[in-house]
């Protein structure tokens, strides 16, 4: 190593210099990572001792990874496992988040808006503003708990801002459609608030991201997908095409997070059941609330005339794709909650088995 | 140009890659998906392996794995690509998600809800690959 010896001991004001970083520091030099295809990923420089996660992070400072640290700040994390808040897609789920942004502005073809009949711009409006009040509490969530992670899960905490990024842009799309045809924003009725204060108010992270990833994101995603159902015209369906790329990397987060954390601390599980366990049931007020159950018949079927024929059923199946999918995630997870659940199996037929076969053991 | 042939899938995945700008505004994909036609002339399948801007297509015997499968009558999949061709791209209920969402026609399998979800995080790509049809000069026969 270089040991330049002729540096100047003091600066020209006469104070002095420390030049410890230059002559040797105590971190991984000259690792050289290899740009990928696609560029410099973080998997890329996940190389030597800074792709080393530690499972118990020794310093609760800002420090970066890797670094030389000295005399660390003690920011008073309180999420310092690594069991707390990592995934093992975490940083391909960023790289992704980050390749594929869009704009609420830009991306939706606003200007191909047309008027619709009263009924279903009424229905439209009413979804919106259900989706505007509950998008962001996506981004609330990690937001209170970011800054409780110890620093050493940078690429989570990345993960995350990703996340409440894409979310602050669905409820400012959502919010836009609400106003760009001629409507405005409808009812907002306790039944959604309850659930959302139920994911905020969960006593632990993991607790928090089984109820907002997966319970919540999950049966959100799936509604965006059927979206191609729900939409009147082409100008929603690219909304809710946009919005369900992006909640589909949440709930992968979500799923592989609880998945790490249960294998490596089985304890974890029946926490998190307890959670779903009171969240299930306040999901199932939420779904059931008469705003939204009734302006998503309307949606699916294409105006009140329909509603009963066509809205309805096609309500419940959308219903069951949900509670099917939701219960698929909880088993990937490795936290069945198949002879546990509140969700009414029977009356959406939902075949238990099924769903047990459907995941790759 | 059969729908139900490897070369057609062949096509595609050049007109895919020969334009990168096309799918730039989506931003990289990485997926492996299955394709599965059932028709008279027996199953078709195939595998599709998006890295990045660009697809590589392949035989597929059903058995390796895939983050997912499409699986559906080969005339479904022909109104699908007939639907795309006369309309420059997939309209109203012939999106690839619509299909799935549908129900029987064309149905979305995995052995992995994560595997499953990747059609989600990806589909718009998916989309833009399929709607390629539209760029072929020559079309696909609706049966």
């Amino acid at each position: 190593m270089t040991e330049y010896p002729a540096l100047p001991e003091f600066s020209p004001f006469g104070a002095p210099l420390d030049w410890a970083w230059l002559r040797g520091a105590r971190s991984e030099w000259g690792v050289h990572p290899k740009p990928s295809a696609r560029g410099l990923t973080l998997l890329d420089v996940a190389v030597g001792t800074y792709g080393e996660v530690p499972e118990h992070p020794a310093k609760r400072s800002m420090a970066p990874r890797g670094a030389d640290v000295e005399d660390a700040t003690d920011m008073r994390y309180i999420l310092n496992a690594k069991t707390d808040v990592w995934a093992d897609n975490v940083m391909e789920l960023y790289e992704e988040a980050v390749a594929r942004q869009w704009s609420a502005t830009r991306d939706i073809p606003w200007g191909e808006l047309r008027e619709l009949d009263d009924d279903v711009e009424h229905a439209m409006c009413q979804l919106c503003t259900l989706l505007t009040e509950v998008e962001m509490i996506a981004a609330d969530l990690p937001a209170k708990w970011m800054w409780r992670m110890n620093h050493d899960f940078i690429e989570a905490k990345m993960f995350l801002c990703t996340q409440i990024n894409d979310e602050a842009r669905h409820a400012e799309v959502f919010r836009k459609r609400a106003l760009a045809n001629g409507g405005g924003l409808l009812k907002s009725r306790p039944g959604p608030t309850s659930l959302l204060r139920t994911i905020m108010e969960a006593k632990t992270y993991t607790q928090a991201t089984a109820l907002m990833h997966l319970l919540g994101e999950g049966l959100v995603l799936d509604l965006f997908r059927m979206g191609e159902l729900i939409a009147p015209s082409d100008v929603e369906k690219r909304i809710f095409r946009l919005c369900m790329q992006d909640e589909a990397r949440h709930v992968a987060y979500g799923t592989m997070h609880l998945r790490y954390a249960i294998e490596h601390d089985p304890d974890v599980a029946e926490e998190v059941h307890e959670a779903l366990d009171h969240g299930e049931t306040v999901l199932t007020d939420f779904a059931s609330s008469p705003d939204t159950t009734t302006a998503l018949a309307v949606l699916l079927a294409g105006g009140v005339e329909h509603v009963e024929d066509k809205g309805f059923p096609l309500q419940l199946e959308l219903n069951k794709r949900q509670f099917s999918s939701y219960l698929a995630r909880c088993e990937r997870a490795g936290l069945s909650r198949l002879d546990r659940t509140v969700i009414p199996l029977d009356l959406l037929g939902i075949d238990p088995a099924a769903i047990r076969g459907s995941v790759a053991a | 140009m059969q729908a139900d042939d490897l070369a057609f899938f062949e096509v595609l995945a050049s007109v895919m890659n020969a334009d990168p700008a096309r799918f730039r505004p989506l931003g990289e994909a990485y997926m492996s998906a299955g394709v599965v036609m059932r028709g008279a002339r027996g199953d078709f399948r195939a595998r599709l392996d998006f890295d990045g801007l660009r697809c590589e297509v392949s035989p597929w015997d059903g058995a390796s794995p895939c983050d997912y499968w499409l699986e559906g009558p080969t005339a479904v999949w022909e109104q699908m690509f007939a639907n795309i061709t006369g309309n420059g791209r997939a309209v109203g209920l012939e999106t690839v998600n619509s299909l799935v969402m549908l129900g029987d026609d064309i149905r979305l399998q995995g052995r992995d809800p994560m595997g499953l979800d990747k059609f989600s995080r990806f589909n718009q790509t998916l989309q833009e690959f399929l709607d390629g049809a539209a760029r072929l000069p020559e079309r696909v026969p609706a049966s």
